[in-house]
């Protein structure tokens, strides 16, 4: 009775030892997940920009000189870094968004399959931030 | 349509829209890409004839409709798998509403009123 107390208490002691991970740097997700979730997340940043593009699209119309100020605004150095970032939210959610697509046809469905058109997505997007860097500067 | 609804938890119809407008989005997002690819309007002049036009006018408008009602969708898959509260939800869902519909009018107007040639 004793020794079987004991072990119950050892085993209660090794339960409290488990590995639990809550903490984002251990928690390993997969390739279909890292893309899901900066689907959303660019999803979210777009949504947000939406305010200044249209504040922007109606100065530039409105005369030339607000047409001025927009353009010289938009080659200001810290716009331009926006701008990049903006182009890259764009390419990821546009690229993960056609294959959420074909995943909803059944093309790339297969476990393998939808893997390979993860990558597909990250290589597309890195493709975008290689060529981005030429377009704006 | 064999699997529907995803992380939208509700119904048929917001998985419909959500796509539609996906499919909208995209082609037009091709388009603009292209056309300001291959070659940005030059001045003032250019650029305000560019989206005066009739067909560019109804483009962006069906786009800034389309923004709205994927915005819609999205935002309010992200409410309910990351919020608890019911309160919480229900009044960052009220204000993306409202903030949506006030930028869907001012883009109507920009592009009936200020855009006009």
């Amino acid at each position: 009775m004793y020794k079987w107390n004991t072990q119950a208490i050892g085993m209660m002691e090794n339960n409290k030892k488990r590995p639990v991970h809550l903490d984002l740097l251990h928690i390993r997700l997969p390739v279909g997940g890292v893309v899901s979730i900066l689907h959303r997340i660019t999803g979210v940043a777009l949504v947000l920009s939406l305010p200044a593009a249209i504040f922007l699209l109606r100065e530039s119309l409105l005369d030339p000189e607000g047409y001025g100020r927009v353009s010289a605004l938009l080659q200001s150095l810290p716009m331009r870094i926006l701008l990049y970032l903006l182009l890259l939210a764009v390419g990821h959610h546009f690229f993960a968004g056609v294959r959420h697509l074909l995943l909803d046809i059944d093309i790339g469905i297969s476990r393998s399959g939808s893997r390979r058109g993860a990558w597909l997505v990250l290589a597309a997007v890195a493709a975008i931030t290689a060529m981005g860097l030429f377009i704006i500067w | 349509m064999r699997r529907h609804s995803g992380s939208a938890h509700r119904g048929l119809g917001e998985w419909l829209v959500q796509r539609v407008s996906a499919l909208y989005l995209a082609g037009f997002t091709f388009w603009l890409a292209l056309r300001l690819g291959l070659g940005w309007p030059a001045d003032y002049t250019a650029w305000r004839t560019w989206l005066g036009g009739g067909g560019v006018r109804l483009a962006f408008g069906v786009f800034f409709l389309s923004v709205a009602l994927h915005a819609w969708v999205g935002m309010r898959s992200v409410f309910l798998d990351y919020l608890k509260p019911a309160w919480l939800r229900f009044t960052l869902q009220m204000l993306t509403s409202v903030g949506l519909l006030v930028l869907l009018l001012w883009a109507a107007e920009i592009l009936l009123i200020e855009a006009r040639p």
